[in-house]
């Protein structure tokens, strides 16, 4: 009992912002939470259930499509130029690039605006404020099916309105996924703000600083996990995204979601879908989110980083 | 209170344009010298296509073969834009319809034309416009079948032709000493008997895909004289001894006649042309001359070749008398010209160059597919033995029915394959549980023909 | 930006929620921050009015399409379709197969969001600490998520289908388990790729979260000598609670939501028991073409899930958050 009451207390001392980032030795002992035998299992099961379909998706990705399509499981003959064939089958490159920026743009603009909605829906009270965060999650609820139509109507209504072309242009997709990202973002920032001490905002504020430094200069720097979670997010639903992206993309601006789509098209009277440079694909779709994670993921790490305060 | 009020203002602005678009009316078409060459001097069409994933790299060559041709002869350009899959087309069409504006010409398939004329925004042909496109005797008659309800009213321009045909393997059916296949249904039945043998079965049918199964019952009911809607009366007539039949004789290949790979209840077409390719069955039905593509680059290839679907209804030897030798339903691409387009007879300029023979022996030599104009259709013809049971399906096909209601009417008759699924796999579908599931699809289809404008 | 440290006039609410009604700070006892000054309420303009535009106008319009009869004879000019007000709706709930489709997507969607939460939780837990390619497992970890929903969809397809992977390699070990893309076992498919799908999202948050937990902490409980399910328990966990909770709601959200999966691995016409609802709507609306029934039974099941959802948020004080403060 005492265990936990001090353990709580010292949950509860008002801490100094001092660097989080773990090395190796003693602290990460101290910071290990669970068993060593029992981690290691867990990973090793993991890495297993994820890669097993992976692999089988690396196999397939050089077998001939009339061997995937009986469901061999080995490659029964080598097609390496699947890999080489995807980019001339369906503008692959393009639809990469589109969705790099794209997702990309959202992201960024997506994580900062969640940030900066967060802290006010966190650190102030207003009239509203918890209509408001339902609201946020209400909005979570609707399907995407549901919207289609309405959200085509309005963008070409609008274009019509004041004259510009909105479809077919990457700022249509690009507001899209940013508006339909920034209820969750937004949310995922509430959890992680709600988590942050407000010593460091007070004695700023003490100091006279008005709200925007405070979020710039404090809250920011102390909140890049959540942020790059919710960047992730917001990325992740741009790339994934085929619904939307089919009507309002012209071959210029598709993305690679909807690139995708072509290979698996299921074509009426005996021909087999491109088994082979649809496993391909999606492997080489794949690597930028990874590679983006593997470059962002240091930011996950951290927690109260040093340099929140003068 | 300046917030409240800049959105209360956006969101205003916001309904009121979309109010706008909401009345979209029709647009007429250019004006155009009454006789001669059309000039589209810096003008762009779009045209809507299916993305062809077989050949890629032609398709991308052929769009731009065909904008220099245009180009030459009008002075306008084309710009092609491609679809995925039926269902993004449809979308597509949806929003454009609603919007008002889209491509110029779309690229439909043959058994969504229906859908496409229910919404009233495509342009129904009148003789003028015949002419424009090259009239309509250029056609294959076959190919008119499913572009209008009837002949006043169409909107459909015959593209592409693919009829659906049976593959079979020379060699197997060498070795069982059949000469060539069945003309009927039961005595196709009888041939895949003789050809199930070990891992070998006489057919590889597709239980579980979305799109084969209702196309077996559409030709066992047309050849017994049900055409599975009555348009003119409103009827739907699925709650019919004839569409029974069908089902259990369709059915009857995997639980009674034992002729089918009993993992065939969860094959897409994919797995039964793969099972086909491999050498594991004898027929495969069901198929088009997209299957050149996989069969030849699989062990079949060179050892298989098409015959013409049976017309002879099962439990018959001849055809009943009301009975229609539906072979195959029509099946390819119609163009449709949008109401909305600014550029009406431009487009039919291009349908017109894309339906001439020329055009057209060109595509079926780089792409397969059949030609619709009736010259191009004789000069394939001589000397390809391989195709020339698929020219001759062509000849032998029947539209399906042309309403608005055709669409939920082909997911009900799917839908009784996929519910009948579960009993398939523990051995048998009882004849009372597939008269319930008839009468279900009865009422889906009538409901929705009660709809139909 | 300027410095503005201007008092927005007292009584500004914020954009989207209605003032009108709600009592004030959630009728909490005024326990005021910072006061009245100095809230940037403009903060939330931006984000409030992308909102407002992109998905209520939207939503009000698919509210509206509802109320007509809007199939593929009158698209055309949508506004000019008839209006029906609550037919599409009555037919929605006695007609269609809408009731026992929220009933099959609700339980598919609670089981999944519960079942994928200890295994994110577990895997956010077992990287906390450096260890030599911890960022590659990291990411592999991450694949699962990142793969487009169709191509998983593609995927366990082929490997469900009769003879193919799955089959053979429980055959092997002597289990034969029957259909799994049709029949009683295709809700569990279902399930079964959703959970493999979809568990790094909670390993992300759960991961976000993990990062708040003070050095200090860790520290202390190792002082104090408290075994690791202790600390786990008593001091990591109630950190966590809120992403945890944030990400069950989500899932379970996202998962009532998710189309392309079952559209993609089942097909259309579903099978009876995964009969998911954005299937049905999606059929209804794409196939079918009637957007006027789809609408309302989008907007119908809508307000099914708003109730429990709602509960949930008053139930876990997820939205006050108030009782999280340390």
């Amino acid at each position: 009992m005492s265990t936990e009451t001090r353990a709580l207390h010292a949950v509860s001392a008002p801490r100094s912002a001092r660097a989080l980032r773990p090395s190796g030795g003693p602290s990460a002992d101290v910071t290990r939470l669970l068993p060593r035998p029992l981690l290691v299992a867990i990973i090793v099961v993991l890495l297993i259930v994820v890669l097993g379909p992976v692999l089988y998706m690396l196999f397939a990705s050089v077998n001939s499509d009339v061997s995937v399509a009986s469901g061999a499981f080995l490659p029964t003959e080598l097609h390496l130029d699947n890999y080489l064939k995807v980019w001339s089958t369906v503008d692959l490159g393009t639809g990469l690039t589109n969705s790099v920026i794209i997702c990309g743009a959202v992201a960024i603009v997506c994580a900062f605006l969640a940030v900066a909605t967060a802290y006010v829906l966190v650190r102030y009270e207003f009239r509203g404020r918890l209509t408001f965060l339902r609201g946020l999650l209400g909005l979570q609820s609707i399907p995407g099916t549901l919207m289609l139509l309405p959200v085509f109507v309005l963008f070409s209504s609008t274009a019509s309105l004041l004259g510009v072309q909105i479809i077919g242009t990457r700022w249509a997709v690009f507001i899209t996924y940013l508006t339909f990202a920034l209820p969750f973002s937004t949310w995922v920032m509430v959890t992680y703000l709600r988590g942050l001490p407000k010593a460091l905002e007070e004695a700023a504020r003490i100091d006279g600083a008005s709200s925007w430094r405070i979020l710039t200069q404090i809250v920011v720097p102390l909140s890049w996990p959540g942020i790059v979670v919710s960047g992730i997010f917001a990325f992740l639903l741009g790339w994934n995204d085929v619904l939307f992206a089919s009507v309002l993309t012209s071959p210029e601006s598709r993305t690679a979601a909807v690139a995708l789509q072509v290979f698996g098209a299921t074509q009426e009277g005996g021909a087999i879908p491109l088994y082979g440079q649809m496993m391909a694909a999606s492997l080489i779709c794949a690597v930028p989110v990874v590679v983006l994670y593997l470059v962002f993921q240091r930011y996950l790490i951290g927690g109260l980083t040093s340099g929140g305060v003068k | 209170m300046r917030s409240r009020f800049a959105l209360a203002a956006v969101a205003g602005i916001a309904a009121a344009g979309l109010v706008l678009t909401g009345c979209s009316g029709t647009s007429g078409g250019t004006s155009t010298a009454s006789s001669g060459k059309i000039d589209g001097t810096g003008k762009t069409l779009d045209v809507m296509i299916a993305a062809n994933s077989l050949y890629p790299t032609q398709q991308q060559q052929w769009f731009k073969d065909v904008s220099a041709q245009f180009q030459k002869e009008t002075g306008a350009t084309v710009k092609f834009e491609t679809f995925a899959s039926a269902n993004d087309e449809l979308t597509k069409i949806q929003t454009s319809v609603l919007s008002g504006q889209g491509p110029d010409i779309y690229d439909l398939g043959t058994t969504f034309t229906p859908t496409a004329y229910s919404t009233g925004a495509f342009v129904k042909l009148s003789d003028a416009d015949w002419a424009k496109v090259g009239g309509r005797d250029r056609f294959v008659p076959a190919t008119l079948g499913i572009s209008g309800p009837d002949k006043s009213n169409e909107v459909g321009i015959p593209f592409l032709s693919r009829p659906f045909v049976l593959a079979y393997n020379k060699d197997l059916l060498k070795a069982a000493g059949i000469d060539k296949p069945a003309d009927t249904w039961d005595g196709l039945a009888e041939q895949a008997k003789k050809l199930t043998s070990g891992d070998v079965h006489g057919m590889a049918v597709a239980y579980a895909d979305s799109f084969d199964p209702w196309k077996f019952v559409w030709a066992m009911a047309m050849q017994q004289g049900n055409t599975i809607l009555d348009v003119k009366s409103k009827k739907a007539t699925i709650d019919d001894a004839a569409v029974k039949k069908a089902y259990e004789t369709y059915f009857g290949w995997l639980t009674d006649d034992k002729v089918v790979d009993p993992a065939a209840i969860g094959w897409k077409n994919a797995q039964a042309v793969a099972a086909f390719a491999s050498g594991k069955a004898a027929f495969l039905p069901m198929v088009s001359s997209s299957s050149q593509v996989s069969l030849d680059k699989s062990p079949v290839a060179g050892k298989y070749a098409y015959a013409v679907m049976p017309t002879v209804p099962p439990g018959a030897t001849k055809l009943p008398s009301d009975g229609k030798a539906a072979a195959t339903i029509i099946s390819g691409d119609n163009m449709v010209v949008a109401k909305y387009s600014k550029n009406q007879d431009l487009a039919f300029a291009l349908v017109k160059m894309l339906t001439s023979t020329d055009n057209q022996v060109k595509y079926t030599k780089t792409f397969g597919d059949l030609p619709t104009n009736a010259d191009a259709a004789k000069q394939i013809e001589q000397g390809n033995d391989l195709i020339a049971p698929i020219l001759e399906a062509g000849t032998k096909a029947y539209g399906t029915p042309f309403t608005g209601a055709w669409g939920d009417t082909q997911l009900a008759l799917v839908n009784v394959v996929v519910q009948s699924i579960p009993g398939l796999s523990a051995g048998k579908v009882s004849s009372s549980d597939l008269e319930a599931k008839l009468k279900a699809a009865q009422e889906t289809a009538q409901n929705s023909l009660n709809k139909a404008k | 930006m300027s410095n503005s440290t201007m008092t927005p006039p007292a009584g500004v609410v914020t954009t989207g929620a209605s003032p009108a009604g709600s009592a004030p700070a959630g009728g909490r006892p005024g326990r005021r921050r910072r006061g009245e000054r100095n809230r940037p309420l403009w903060m939330l303009l931006p984000g409030g009015i992308l909102m407002l535009l992109i998905i209520v106008v939207p939503l009000v319009v698919a509210v509206l399409m509802s109320t007509l009869d809007l199939d593929q004879y009158t698209l055309q000019s949508w506004l000019q379709a008839p209006f029906i007000g609550l037919g599409n709706y009555v037919e929605a709930i006695t007609a269609s197969p809408l009731l026992r489709s929220i009933g099959i997507s609700v339980s598919f969607a609670v089981i999944a969001a519960v079942v994928t939460m200890p295994i994110g939780l577990a895997a956010a837990l077992a990287t906390q600490n450096r260890f030599r390619g911890r960022a590659l497992v990291r990411s592999l970890f991450l694949i699962p998520y990142v793969l487009p929903a169709f191509v998983v969809g593609t995927l366990w397809r082929t490997m469900l289908q009769p003879g193919g992977v799955v089959d053979s390699m429980l055959g092997a070990v002597g289990i034969h388990s029957g259909l799994w893309l049709n029949g009683p076992l295709s809700y569990w498919s279902l399930i079964i790729v959703q959970i493999w799908t979809s568990w790094p999202f909670f390993y992300l948050l759960v991961l976000a979260g993990l990062q708040s937990v003070d050095h200090e902490v860790h520290e202390a409980a190792a002082i104090d000598g408290a075994t690791w399910w202790i600390k786990l328990r008593y001091v990591v966990l109630p950190y966590l609670r809120g992403p945890i909770l944030l990400a069950l709601i989500i899932a379970f959200l996202h998962n009532i939501n998710a189309f392309t999966l079952p559209f993609v691995l089942f097909g259309v016409p579903a099978p009876q028991d995964v009969e998911v609802l954005p299937v049905v709507t999606y059929m209804t609306s794409f196939q079918s073409f009637r957007f006027g029934l789809s609408a309302a039974m989008a907007i119908c099941s809508l307000i099914l899930i708003a109730i429990p959802l709602f509960v949930y948020l008053r139930a876990v004080k997820l939205d006050s958050g108030e009782e999280e403060q340390r």
